[in-house]
């Protein structure tokens, strides 16, 4: 008996020690309710990836160091990469196929009137201090962060729902969070999925809670200068050192509740390094002398290091069919001198839509991507991201191009010309150049912003094809800010801009409604819209208010045409493909998916990769 | 001469301020300002901006904002907070050891500078119109005349396509490899340290040589044609005491002058070849301030850059006075 009890002990301390080792490597037990990662299983996202092994350190680069470690407050990728790695929000969109996932929460329900979002938690996960992850954390982080009026976030503005309300979230339980709508708001699952923060750590900076601190303590919490082992999160990574201009060092979250199918814990890799490298010529460089693991690159890199595929065993990731995120136009200001009632016949001219259509007809997108992208680009017709589920271009883009059909406006200088003709502009002197019905010559600006190479490419090859037929159109690159303040002041006649993109078309809204903040090409809409700005109006509410993605599809197929063939109010050009590189000994690095971190390093699928 | 060096400290305070007064001005004077970038991100409301504007004082009348950055540097020595790192300006332009940094590339370099362009230059003189000093002077001038940017790429693409140094573990850019990133100091690690820094000595420094070399040579030219080299030379003295122990004396003079103003150069004078060989130096902060017009940050780098200046010039000043027995200040 006593020997038996001798060997219990034993045992018992076997397990303990052993258990104690493994929590020591920095491998938690997995919870109950972790999220399962099913790599490599057929007919899922994952199919075409594979398990991987854990260890190794990671290099990338990023063009420029963080700002601070704080999300809330930040405003600029290169915070938000990191703040991305660290934390986690209640649900996701995968990074292959865009669906919405579960992350915090691990399963929800909605109400047949689609007004109330129930979220049940994983129970049994824990923060990266091993402080165990409550409701708690994510009512704080909604109630006293984002819509905390003290608080400096644009979180809140992804948030709020057109009319002008807020998702109400409530803890019913430890593990349960409801949030209530004042209206159906179909996009409301990816707005919600901002990333949720520590109550337990950060609670000390909210004047709310703890009226020790001045108002506004939180937007300089988790600065460069808090030591990192105060940051805590949800996320794959934590930081674990900084240093100025030379690289950002994050190390595996030992608390992280992503599993791959074998019970293997993610990350795969033990420590995950981001130098900073300010010049993308140097990052090739580095990448090319065996410095970096991966590295998004721009086009005219792609031949250098196709030559080099073979040698030094690495792949060249060109998706000449997936395009990144946002979008590239020239923007025709249709308000030109109308505070002071200047510019008559270019408002006039501008404000009709045979021009506009001429406009797109001078777009040479061939010749855009073959010049300024090594013909790694595609052409762009669309305000919606190509890789979209809402984009509506898959059955137009290369197909039949007439004007009943499909919206491509092709290259083609005689429809210009005709269109042109159409309108009464035509060469009244015989100079050569284009004149108005009074005689004057039709003059115009173009703008961009100097020191973009391929805007200036767009500019100069739009306005060498429109001297072609006789329109006169001089490019004039300005500085950044000057150009923002034009765009907003509504003092610019042509603009070649671009602005970023996602998966979901209402995020555009502030763009293209009527009463938008950036509705730049026509400002007076906001009293008076034209019919078609009050149709495009009246698509985004609709897109919004069906909670049948179906049916929203059909909706924002509509709008896309609508804007794209009938209200031109933007001129699209052309948008770059996703070109990637990375050694063939990093495993699942294939997945072409640009919602990347600027470094290019697949930013959500970071931890799924590993060293064969 | 310390009542002149009080009194010449004493006068950088106005020199200072003005300086800031123009700076903010010129600040201002830039189109837009730290929210333009935010303005152009679709997902940022108006109310959201204006909130922003407020709280960084963005939407009071700029002498409003100067003054209110002036009180504070007054009443409680702050120089303002960055915008976007929320933390003190000089905080952000130091932060971490950039200081540090900046101070020992540029002074190393420097060194090399001077130990190198002054030989050569006193060569060259000695040597006038000889092959020899053409050469020399080519080969300044081509340093000079190559762009930093230019030359460092190059250095940078050599090491990677021709010589291949990642075969023998070797990085390159930035302070350190890889494998010595997260460790403690040691041997292998300093070793590490010049092979990063040497590319650095070399764009920086062939850049800086023409001038030096060329002041040089001209000075001691200067000197050699005088009365008293020639008296040197009739009593027969050997040349090189004619040369080193009185001509190239006389003819430093005003190369120790340019010894101290180059003192604001150890701060501010290689911000390109920093961008590209992916050093951290201050200016680099500066830089991005710039970019961002983060404006206090601005203010407080130009500042320091403009202290540094005037110390220079008073150093230059000392130095001059503390070389050549001649001058006097009172």
């Amino acid at each position: 008996m006593k020997k038996l009890v001798a060997i219990a002990a034993v045992l018992m301390l076997v397990m303990v020690g052993s258990a104690i080792a493994v929590l020591a490597q920095g491998y938690a037990t997995q919870p109950a309710d972790a999220k399962i990662v099913p790599l490599g299983e057929e007919g899922t996202a994952y199919e075409n990836q594979e398990p991987g092994v854990q260890g190794g350190t990671f290099y990338c680069a990023a063009i420029s160091d963080p700002k601070k470690w704080n999300y809330v407050t930040s405003h600029e990728t290169s915070t938000t990469q990191y703040c991305f790695l660290m934390l986690k929000g209640l649900v996701d969109s995968n990074p292959i196929n865009s669906a919405i996932e579960p992350e915090l929460a691990k399963s929800w329900d909605v109400s047949e009137d689609g007004l109330v979002l129930t979220f049940h938690l994983r129970e049994g996960i824990n923060w990266s201090d091993g402080t165990p992850f409550t409701a708690d954390d994510v009512v704080f982080s909604f109630n006293d962060l984002y819509y905390n009026e003290d608080v400096e976030t644009d979180t809140r503005d992804i948030l709020i729902l057109p009319d002008d309300t807020y998702p109400v979230v409530e803890k019913v339980d430890d593990y349960t969070v409801t949030v209530t709508l004042s209206m159906t708001f179909r996009p409301i699952l990816n707005s919600i999925g901002a990333p949720i923060l520590p109550k337990h750590a950060l609670a000390q900076y909210v004047h709310k809670l703890n009226p020790d601190v001045p108002v506004g303590t939180f937007n300089s919490a988790w600065g460069l200068d808090t030591d990192p082992a105060e940051l805590v999160g949800m996320g794959p990574f934590m930081v674990e050192s900084y240093a100025p201009d030379q690289h950002v060092t994050l190390v595996r979250n030992p608390y992280y509740y992503h599993y791959d199918a074998n019970g293997t814990q993610l990350p795969y890799f033990d420590k995950y390094v981001i130098l900073t490298v300010a010049s993308q010529d140097v990052s090739l460089l580095k990448f090319r002398n065996g410095e970096l693991d991966a590295l998004g690159i721009r086009a005219t890199d792609v031949p250098i290091l196709k030559r080099e595929e073979a040698v030094k065993d690495l792949t060249v990731l060109v998706d000449a069919d997936v395009a990144v995120y946002g979008t590239s136009w020239i923007g025709i200001n249709q308000d030109i001198g109308l505070a002071d009632g200047t510019y008559e016949n270019l408002r006039t001219l501008y404000r009709t839509r045979d021009f506009r259509a001429a406009m797109s007809h001078l777009v040479d997108k061939q010749a855009m991507i073959d010049t300024l992208y090594n013909g790694l680009a595609v052409p762009q017709w669309s305000p919606v991201s190509y890789l979209s589920p809402f984009y509506a271009g898959r059955d137009y883009y290369g197909g039949p191009v007439t004007e009943t059909d499909a919206v491509v406006f092709e290259y083609s200088l005689d429809k210009a010309a005709a269109l042109l003709d159409g309108i009464g502009i035509i060469d009244r002197d015989g100079d050569g150049w284009r004149d108005y019905e009074d005689g004057t010559r039709v003059e115009m600006e173009l703008n961009t912003n100097a020191g973009n190479t391929v805007r200036e490419g767009v500019s100069l090859i739009v306005s060498d094809r429109a001297s072609k037929i006789g329109l006169k159109l001089n490019f004039v690159p300005v500085d950044f800010n000057t150009l923002v303040n034009k765009l907003f002041a509504s003092t610019g006649e042509m603009i070649v801009l671009g602005l970023t993109g996602g998966n979901e078309p209402n995020n555009g809204a502030n763009v293209y409604s009527s009463g938008g903040g950036l509705h730049f090409w026509h400002y007076s809409a906001v009293d008076e819209p034209t019919e078609l700005e009050k149709k495009i109006d009246e698509l985004l509410d609709a897109g919004v208010s069906t909670l049948d993605n179906d049916e929203a599809f059909e909706v924002y197929k509509e709008y896309q045409i609508t804007l794209a063939k009938d209200d031109l109010g933007l001129v699209y050009t052309v948008n770059p493909a996703f070109t990637y590189a990375f050694f063939n000994k990093v495993g699942n690095a294939n997945i072409s998916s640009p919602i990347a971190t600027p470094s290019g390093t697949n930013g959500l699928t970071m931890d799924l990769c590993f060293f064969k | 001469m310390i009542t002149y060096i009080i009194r010449r400290t004493l006068y950088m305070l106005p020199l200072l301020i003005l300086v800031s007064l123009i700076s903010f001005v010129l600040i201002q004077i830039m189109p837009g300002d730290y929210l333009t970038r935010a303005q152009m991100n679709p997902q940022i409301t108006q109310h959201t901006l204006n909130q922003m504007k407020a709280r960084y004082g963005l939407d009071k009348p700029f002498l409003v904002q100067y003054w209110l950055w002036f009180k504070q540097i007054i009443t409680k020595g702050d120089f303002g907070t960055s915008f976007e790192t929320m933390r003190p300006v000089f905080w952000t332009l130091f932060m971490g050891d950039r200081l540090m940094w900046t101070l020992i590339i540029a002074s190393t370099t420097m060194l090399l500078t001077w130990l190198i362009s002054i030989p050569l230059g006193i060569y060259s003189a000695t040597h006038q119109y000889k092959p020899s000093d053409h050469a020399l002077t080519f080969f300044g001038f081509l340093g000079l005349s190559v762009p930093n940017f230019f030359f460092a790429l190059v250095v940078l693409w050599v090491l990677v396509a021709i010589f291949k140094v990642g075969n023998y573990g070797l990085g390159v850019g930035g302070l350190f490899d890889n494998r010595f990133i997260g460790t403690s100091w040691s041997l292998a690690k300093f070793g590490n340290l010049l092979w990063h820094i040497w590319p650095a000595w070399l764009v920086i420094g062939t850049s800086g040589m023409a001038g030096l070399l060329r002041y040089m040579r001209g000075s001691l030219l200067d000197t050699l044609s005088l009365q008293y080299v020639q008296t040197a030379r009739a009593k027969g003295l050997p040349e090189h005491v004619v040369i080193y122990k009185h001509a190239v004396r006389n003819a430093i003079n005003p190369l120790v002058s340019m010894l101290g103003m180059s003192l604001p150069g150890l701060v501010s004078g290689s911000l390109v070849t920093a961008i590209v060989l992916n050093l951290p130096t201050v200016e680099r902060a500066f830089w991005s301030a710039l970019q961002m017009q983060d404006q206090y940050v601005i203010m407080g780098g130009l500042l320091f850059f403009s202290l540094f200046l005037l110390i220079g010039n008073l150093l230059a000043d000392i130095l001059l006075a503390w070389v050549d027995p001649r001058i006097r200040y009172s």
